[in-house]
C-alpha cells in the first residue's frame, strides 16, 4: 500500500514538473532521486504467498498460485516479463499495481502460449486493482471447479483502473467486473478471445465507470455487455461507453446467441456514444429489460464490410446473415438515432480503417495485423458527440483515444 | 439306560407321524376383536405357534394323548387349557382371553426377558414412556404403499419432502425440515449413503422388510438427542416365535407410459472410473474417454413394475436359537413431466417476480431397490440373550432428463412475442447406486432380580456412486421474419440450427463408516408403597467418517475453421475437445474428508405409581464434527472444527386416568447438528432445481425446547382417539438463505417457534372401520430479504421478514375408510390425504416466496383372502387423482409436477 502510494506520488511529480518544462523555454533538466523499490522481488521462479515490487527488466516465472494476502501489495516496474506455469492463478485479495509504460510494457504470458492456458488475475476480493501498459495473454485455464476462468475477475466495490493495456487469447469473459466496482476502462485491446463463449467486457451488478477508446477485435460473444443483477436489481449498473471499436465480434457463439458489439440489459442504464461497429453478428443491443428510459445513445458507426456472411452453421446449413439488418437487432428495443452513422451498402460510410482483412469470424486465438486507426476522410471523423469528443471510434484525431 | 431311552423315543416318533391329531381354534380379546400375534403353545413340548391377524391358530401333527395348552398375550392374562387328543382327531378350542392387570412394560423385576416384538402397535402407543406413534407391518403391508416414506406420510404429524421426480425422500415431522429429524433402523442411528443428508432416504427402504415404524415426538434421555423434531425408527422384522415362511410379488405399471414412452439410455458404456482415476493423475484425458451410449435416448415401453419379498424364520435348538431372513425387491419406472419457470424480479413492476425462464421437463426414472435383512438370536438362557442382526441396501437409480428452456428475459436477451426466444435443452442422464451395510451385536443379561444389562456395537457402511453423470446442452433461437417488411404485420417463425453447446460428465463418490458402541444398565425395584421405581444409566461413542470425491470434466465442441460453433446433429457425430483435460480430481473442493465423533451419556428414573408414571432425567452429549478439504487452497477455507457440549434435561408425565385414558405431558431439550455437508463451503448444483447450494463453515447448532401434551383414549382393541398440542422454541434454527444469483447456503436466524395441534382416530363399526388424522401446524421465523423500491432507487438488502420455516403445511388431513370382514378374508382401503400451504423455497426479495400449493391425494388397497387361508390377492392403486404437485409465488405459477396414476397387483403366501 505503502509503495503504491509512494509511486504514485512520484508519477504526480514527475508529471507536474513535466508540465512546468513545457511551459517554459529554458532547457531544463530535472534530476529525480532513484528510489529503490520497497521489498524487490528477486527474478527467477515464484509461487505462493507473495508480496513486493516486480522489478524493471527481470523475468519472472510463476509456477503455482499465487496469493497476494489482503493489505500486501503486488506491484510491477516497467519492463518485467513473466511466465506462467501449470495453469497458474493469481490470487489478489490486497492491491494489484501494475505499471507498465508505452516503450517498456509488461508481460505476463504463460510458457506453453496457447489460448486458456493460465488462470488470469482473480480479484474477487481485492482491495484495488491498477494494471497499465500491461501485455496479458493466453489467460482462461480451467479453475478447480473446471470451468474456464475471466482473465480478470472484481466482485467487490473497490477501484479498478485497467489502462493502455492488451489482452489477447483469453478464454470465456476477459474482464469480469461486478459487484458496485467502480471501473476505469480505457485505451485498452482485447483480441480473439473467448472460445465458443464469453464477452470482452461484461459489466454486472452495480458496477460503475467508464469504458472508452478500446478496441475489441473477434471476442466470441459481446464486446461490452451491461447488466444488472437479475436478483439485486439495485444498485443500478451505470456506465459510460463511448469511443470503442468493435469489429468481428459475436461470430463464434453462433446464431442461436449471437454476439453483439455492445448490450445492455436487467435494469442496467449507460450512456453510449461514438463506438464504431463493424462485422459484429449484432450491433446495438438496447433489450427491453433495460432501464430504457435513462439509457442514452447515439453517433454510433455501423459498417458491414459484406453484404452478407455465410454463418455455416445457421439453420439450413448456409444461410447468409445479413449484417446490416442486425445493427439494431429485433429482438431488442433500441432504435436508429439521427446522430447515428449506418451504412446501407458495402462502402457506404465505410470507417477506412488503416488495415483490416475484412475478416468476418475467425477462430480463437487467431494471428491477427489489422490497425483500426482511422484514415483521414474517414466519416467517424468530427462526427462524435461533444460531451465525450468529437471523433468516432477509439482512435481519434486529438490523441485521447488509443495510444496502440 | 439313556440309550435304550432314545431307541425307544425314535420308534414312539415314527408312530407318532404315523399318526397324527391337530389342534385348532380362534382367539378373542375385549369386545371379542380376534387378536393377532398371540403365543399358544403345549406345555412342555416344543409345539407351540402364533395365531394369524384373525386370530387363528392351528397347531398340526401332534400326537395323541394328553395337553396343557397355554396362551400367553401382551396386556392379557395367561391361559392354559387341559386338553386330551384322540388318534387323528382335530380338537377345536376357542379361547376369549381377559385383560391383564399389569401390563408388559411394567414387570415387577427381571425374571425373564420378555417377548416385547408381540405387541400390538396402539399397545406400544398406550404402555410407551414418550410421546410415540407406531405403525404396524400389517398396516403398511394392507396400505396402498411400497415404501417407508409412503408410509410414514399417512402418519399424524408428518409429510415427506420429494425431491425431482422421487429422488430422496425424507420426513418432515411437525413442519420442521428433515434436518431435525433423525432416521433410525432398529433403534440404531446408522450412515447414509446419501452425500447431502445424515439419515437414509426412506425411499429406498422397502416396506416389506419392516416389522414397524415408530415415530417418536419426545425424547427420553436414553434417546439421541438429536431429534428435535423426532425421532423416526424402522424397526425390522425380528425372529418370529413360530417358523414363518412369507412370499409376496407384485406387477404393477404407471399409467404415465402408457401415454408416453420412456427414455431410455444404455448403462454398458459407462465407465465406473473417471479418466483420472483410472489412469492417474498425470493423464490427458481424450475425447474418446468419454462414451457416447449413455446420452443416447430410445423411447422404449417399460417392463411392468416389479416387487418381490421373501421372510422365513424359525426357531432351533429347543427355541434357543432364532434366525428370520427377509429380502425384498423391487423394481419400478416412474416418470414425470412438469413445467418449471424461473421467476425474476421485473424492473417494469417495481420488482415484482415474473416468469424469466420457462422450462419444460421430462424425466424417466427407473429405481430399483433391494434389501436383506438377517437376524440371529441366541437365547443362552432366560437371562441372557445375545443377537445379531445385518441389514444390506443396495439401490439403483437410472434417471434421464430432457429439459427444454426459454428464455423470457434476461441473460442474452428474451422472447419478443409468445413461441420466440434463445431455447436451451439439456439431456442429462444419471446413474446412482447407493449402498448401505450395517451390523449390529448387542446382548441383554438379567445380572440379578434387579439388573439389567444391555450392550450394543455397530459397525456401518454406506457409499454412494454416480460415475459419469452426463449433461448435454444445446441451444438455438426462434426469431420472427415480418413477411411484409411491415414491423407491425404479419409474421412467421425462424429458428437457427441447434448448436452443440457443451457436455460435462462428472463423476461422484462418497463412504461413510460409522462404528458405534453403547452399553445401558437398568435397575428395578418395588417399592414400599406398591409402586416401581427403574433407574436407568448408559451411554453411547460413535466414530464417523467420510470421504467425498468429484472429478468432473468439461467437453467443448470442435469449432469449425472459421472458429464458429458446431451444429448438432445426433451424439454419435457430434465432435468435442476435453477443455480440462486434467479434471478436476485434485483440486474440486467437493473432495473432502470429514468426521465427527458423539460422546453421550445420561442418567434416567421412572416412578410409577397406580395413578401416574414420571420418567425424567439428564443427557450429555458431546459432539466433535469437522472436515478437510483435500487441497490446499490459500485464499478459501481449507477445514473446519467445531466441538459443542449439550445438557439434554428431559422430563415425562404419564396420568393413567383410568384403564382406557392416558393423559402425558412432556418436556425435553433437543439438538440438531449441521448436516455434514453444510460446513463445507463448495457450491453444489441441485438436480432438481436451477439452484446451488454452497456450505456455510459459521453454522452453529440449533437447541429446541420441546412441550408436548397428549390426551389418549383406546376404547377397544385397534381402536383409539389421540389429541395433542405442542410448542418448540427452536434457537438458532438453520435454514436455506439466499447469497446471489440462484445459489443458497444454510444459516442460522435467531429463534423460531413452532406450534400445532394434532388429532388422531381410528374406530370401527362392524365390517367398515374409519382412521384418519388432522394435523394444524404454524411456525414463525424471521429472516433478512431485500427490498427495493425501484421507483425511488431504495434498496434495503436486510429487511427482516417474518414467515413459517421452510416445507411447514398448514393444515394436513389424512382420512382411511376400511372395509373388513374377517371371516371372508376380505380387506378393502380408501385412502385420501390433503396436504396444506407450505413454503418451497424463499425468494429473496421482501414479501414473496415459493409456495408449494395445497393438494389432495386418492389412494386405493384391497386385499382378498383365498380358500385355504395361505394366499391373498392384493391390489394397490395411487394417485387416483392425478394429483399434480405446483408451487407459486403468489398467483404466479412457477411448477406444476404431474405424475399420474400408478397400480399394481399381487399374490401374497404365508405359512
Amino acid at each position: 500500500m505503502k509503495n503504491g502510494k509512494l509511486y504514485l506520488a512520484l508519477l504526480i511529480l514527475t508529471a507536474g514538473f513535466g508540465s512546468c518544462s513545457k511551459s517554459g523555454n529554458d532547457q531544463t533538466t530535472i534530476i529525480t532521486p532513484t528510489v529503490p523499490s520497497s521489498n524487490p522481488i528477486s527474478p527467477g521462479n515464484i509461487s505462493g504467498f507473495v508480496k513486493g515490487t516486480l522489478t524493471t527488466g527481470n523475468s519472472y516465472t510463476i509456477t503455482g498460485d499465487l496469493t497476494i494476502k489482503a493489505g500486501d501489495t503486488l506491484a510491477s516496474q516497467q519492463g518485467v516479463t513473466v511466465i506462467i506455469k501449470n495453469n497458474a492463478q493469481i490470487t489478489v485479495q490486497g492491491v494489484l499495481n501494475l505499471v507498465g509504460t508505452q516503450s517498456q510494457p509488461i508481460e505476463f504470458n504463460s510458457d506453453s502460449q496457447k489460448p486458456g492456458s493460465w488462470g488470469g488475475f482473480q480479484c474477487d476480493s481485492a482491495q484495488a486493482v491498477t494494471i497499465k501498459w500491461t501485455h496479458i495473454d493466453n489467460t482462461g485455464g480451467p479453475d478447480p471447479g473446471g470451468d474456464p476462468r475471466k482473465s480478470v475477475s472484481v466482485t467487490v466495490p473497490i477501484n479498478v483502473d485497467i489502462e493502455d493495456s492488451w489482452f489477447t487469447n483469453g478464454q470465456d469473459d476477459l474482464l469480469r467486473l461486478q459487484g458496485g466496482c467502480h471501473i476505469t476502462i480505457l485505451r485498452n485491446t482485447i483480441l480473439c478471445s473467448g472460445s465458443t463463449d464469453g464477452e470482452a467486457i461484461n459489466i454486472k451488478s452495480g458496477a460503475t465507470g467508464v469504458v472508452a477508446y478500446n478496441v475489441v477485435y473477434s471476442q466470441a460473444g459481446s464486446g461490452i455487455k451491461m447488466e444488472t443483477s437479475s436478483t439485486v436489481p439495485i444498485p443500478q449498473t451505470s456506465i459510460d461507453v463511448y469511443n470503442n471499436t468493435l469489429v468481428s465480434n459475436g461470430w463464434r457463439r453462433g446464431a442461436a446467441e449471437p454476439g453483439r458489439g455492445i448490450s445492455i440489459d436487467l435494469n442496467a442504464r449507460a450512456n453510449i456514444y461514438n463506438n464504431l461497429m463493424v462485422n459484429d453478428y449484432q450491433g446495438l443491443e438496447i433489450f427491453a429489460g433495460a432501464d430504457t428510459i435513462n439509457t442514452k445513445y447515439g453517433n454510433n458507426l455501423f459498417y458491414a464490410s459484406v453484404n452478407t456472411y455465410v454463418d455455416t452453421t445457421s439453420a439450413g446449413g448456409n444461410a447468409p446473415i445479413s449484417i446490416r439488418a442486425n445493427f439494431y437487432p429485433g429482438d431488442g428495443v433500441g432504435k436508429p438515432k439521427a446522430s447515428d452513422l449506418i451504412s446501407t451498402a458495402v462502402g457506404d460510410k465505410d470507417p477506412q480503417f488503416k488495415s483490416y482483412d475484412g475478416k468476418v469470424a475467425t477462430p480463437n486465438g487467431a494471428a491477427t495485423g489489422n490497425d483500426f486507426h482511422l484514415n483521414p476522410g474517414s466519416p467517424a471523423i468530427g462526427k462524435g458527440n461533444l460531451t465525450y469528443n468529437a471523433d468516432i471510434g477509439a482512435y481519434t484525431s486529438d490523441g485521447k483515444g488509443n495510444k496502440h | 439306560m439313556r440309550i435304550a431311552l432314545l431307541i425307544c423315543l425314535f420308534f414312539l416318533s415314527l408312530v407318532v407321524v404315523a399318526q397324527t391329531s391337530a389342534i385348532k381354534g380362534r382367539l378373542t380379546g375385549r369386545d371379542h376383536e380376534p387378536l393377532a400375534g398371540a403365543f399358544v403353545h403345549l406345555t412342555n413340548t416344543a409345539l407351540h405357534t402364533v395365531t394369524d391377524s384373525n386370530g387363528r391358530f392351528i397347531l398340526a401333527n401332534v400326537p395323541h394323548g394328553e395337553y396343557t395348552l397355554t396362551v400367553e398375550y401382551v396386556g392379557y392374562r395367561s391361559v392354559s387349557r387341559h386338553v386330551r387328543l384322540k388318534e387323528n382327531e382335530t380338537e377345536k378350542i376357542d379361547i376369549g382371553m381377559e385383560v391383564g392387570d399389569g401390563t408388559l412394560g411394567e414387570v415387577d423385576v427381571y425374571g425373564k426377558i420378555s417377548q416385547e416384538e408381540d405387541a400390538g402397535s396402539r399397545q406400544r402407543e398406550k404402555r410407551a414412556n414418550n410421546i410415540l406413534n407406531v405403525i404396524s407391518a400389517k398396516s403398511m403391508e394392507r396400505s396402498p404403499d411400497i415404501n417407508a416414506a409412503n408410509v410414514l406420510q399417512r402418519m399424524s404429524g408428518l409429510t415427506i419432502q420429494h425431491n425431482g421426480g422421487g429422488d430422496e425422500a425424507y420426513p418432515i415431522v411437525r413442519g420442521l425440515d428433515p434436518r431435525y429429524t433423525n432416521t433410525l433402523i432398529d433403534g440404531i442411528k446408522i450412515t447414509s449413503p446419501d452425500d447431502k443428508s445424515r439419515y437414509v432416504p426412506l425411499n429406498i427402504v422397502p416396506s416389506d422388510l419392516l416389522g414397524s415404524i415408530e415415530v417418536h415426538k419426545s425424547l427420553l434421555p436414553e434417546m439421541e438427542g438429536d431429534a428435535i423434531g423426532g425421532t423416526v425408527n424402522m424397526v425390522m422384522k425380528d425372529a418370529p416365535g413360530k417358523t414363518t415362511f412369507r412370499l409376496l410379488g407384485s406387477l404393477g405399471y404407471n399409467k404415465i407410459f402408457m401415454d408416453q414412452s420412456f427414455n431410455q439410455f444404455s448403462r454398458s458404456d459407462i465407465s465406473q472410473k473417471s479418466p483420472i482415476e483410472k489412469y492417474g493423475s498425470s493423464y490427458i484425458a481424450q475425447p474418446n474417454d468419454f462414451s457416447r451410449s449413455n446420452l443416447k435416448f430410445d423411447a422404449v415401453r417399460p417392463i411392468p413394475n416389479t416387487v418381490a419379498a421373501l421372510t422365513w424364520g424359525r426357531r432351533f435348538a429347543r427355541r434357543k436359537f432364532g434366525l428370520l431372513l427377509a429380502a425384498g425387491y423391487q423394481n419400478q419406472y416412474y416418470g414425470s413431466n412438469s413445467i418449471f419457470n424461473q421467476a425474476a424480479p421485473d424492473i417494469h413492476s417495481n420488482g415484482a417476480p415474473a416468469i424469466s425462464d420457462f422450462a419444460n421437463r421430462s424425466f424417466s426414472t427407473q429405481q430399483m431397490n433391494s434389501g436383506l435383512t438377517l437376524h440371529l438370536d441366541y437365547h443362552i438362557d432366560e437371562k441372557n440373550k445375545i443377537s445379531l442382526t445385518s441389514v444390506g441396501l443396495y439401490s439403483l437409480l437410472a434417471q434421464s432428463r430432457v429439459i427444454i428452456d426459454t428464455s423470457i428475459f434476461g441473460g442474452n436477451g428474451g422472447r419478443t412475442v409468445p413461441g420466440t426466444g434463445p431455447v436451451s435443452t439439456d439431456y442429462t442422464t444419471v446413474t446412482s447406486r447407493q449402498f448401505l451395510e450395517t451390523t449390529k451385536l448387542e446382548g441383554k443379561h438379567i445380572l440379578s432380580d434387579h439388573f439389567l444389562l444391555d450392550w450394543t456395537g455397530v459397525y456401518s457402511y454406506a457409499a454412494k456412486r454416480t460415475p459419469d453423470m452426463a449433461d448435454l446442452s444445446l441451444n438455438k433461437k426462434i426469431d420472427t421474419v415480418h413477411t411484409t417488411g411491415d414491423q407491425n404485420g404479419p409474421y412467421s417463425f425462424v429458428e437457427t440450427a441447434n448448436y452443440f453447446d457443451d457436455i460435462t460428465r462428472i463423476w461422484q463418490h462418497n463412504e461413510d463408516q460409522d462404528l458405534d458402541g453403547m452399553a445401558n444398565l437398568s435397575y428395578k425395584s418395588k417399592l414400599h408403597s406398591g409402586g416401581l421405581l427403574e433407574l436407568k444409566v448408559g451411554g453411547l461413542y460413535r466414530h464417523k467418517t467420510r470421504y467425498n470425491i468429484q472429478d468432473s470434466y468439461d467437453l467443448k465442441p470442435t469449432t469449425a475453421s472459421n472458429g464458429v460453433k458446431q451444429v448438432f446433429t445426433n451424439i454419435d457425430s457430434a465432435q468435442w475437445t476435453v477443455y480440462n483435460s486434467s479434471g478436476t480430481y485434485d483440486y474440486d473442493k467437493n473432495k473432502y474428508r470429514l468426521y465427527e465423533n458423539v460422546a453421550a451419556g445420561y442418567g434416567e428414573f421412572k416412578v410409577s405409581v397406580p395413578l401416574f408414571d414420571v420418567f425424567g432425567g439428564m443427557r450429555v452429549e458431546k459432539t466433535e464434527q469437522g472436515y478437510s478439504l483435500n487441497t490446499f487452497y490459500p485464499a478459501g477455507i481449507n477445514g473446519v472444527k467445531k466441538n459443542y457440549t449439550d445438557l439434554l434435561p428431559s422430563i415425562m408425565v404419564r396420568f393413567k386416568l383410568n384403564e382406557k385414558t392416558n393423559l402425558r405431558a412432556s418436556y425435553y431439550k433437543g439438538i440438531s447438528r449441521p448436516n455434514y455437508y453444510d460446513l463445507v463451503p463448495a457450491t453444489r448444483l441441485s438436480v432438481s432445481s436451477a439452484t446451488a447450494t454452497t456450505g456455510n463453515p459459521y453454522l452453529n447448532h440449533t437447541v429446541s425446547d420441546n412441550y408436548d401434551l397428549r390426551y389418549e383414549y383406546y376404547p377397544h382393541e385397534e381402536e383409539a382417539f389421540f389429541a395433542g398440542i405442542f410448542y418448540k422454541s427452536i434457537q438458532n434454527p438453520i435454514e436455506s438463505a439466499y447469497v446471489s444469483g440462484t445459489t443458497f447456503e444454510p444459516e442460522n436466524f435467531g429463534t423460531a417457534m413452532d406450534y400445532g395441534l394434532e388429532l388422531a382416530y381410528t374406530r370401527y363399526f362392524g365390517k367398515l372401520g374409519i382412521t384418519g388424522n388432522y394435523t394444524y401446524l404454524d411456525s414463525r421465523i424471521s429472516s433478512t430479504k431485500s427490498y427495493y423500491n425501484l421507483a425511488t432507487g431504495y434498496a434495503q438488502p436486510d429487511t427482516l421478514q417474518e414467515r413459517s420455516l421452510q416445507g411447514q403445511t398448514d393444515h394436513t388431513l389424512n382420512l382411511s375408510l376400511l372395509y373388513r370382514d374377517t371371516k371372508k378374508g376380505s380387506y378393502v382401503q380408501l385412502a385420501f390425504q390433503y396436504i396444506g400451504k407450505s413454503i418451497a423455497l424463499v425468494y429473496p426479495i421482501y414479501g414473496y416466496d415459493y409456495y408449494q400449493q395445497p393438494q389432495s391425494n386418492l389412494s386405493l388397497s384391497a386385499e382378498q383372502q383365498l380358500r385355504n387361508h395361505r394366499f391373498v390377492l392384493f391390489t394397490k392403486w395411487n394417485n387416483l387423482l392425478n394429483t399434480a404437485v405446483r408451487q407459486q409465488i403468489n398467483s404466479l405459477l412457477v411448477d406444476r409436477e404431474i405424475t399420474k396414476l400408478n397400480f399394481s397387483f399381487g399374490l401374497r403366501y404365508s405359512q
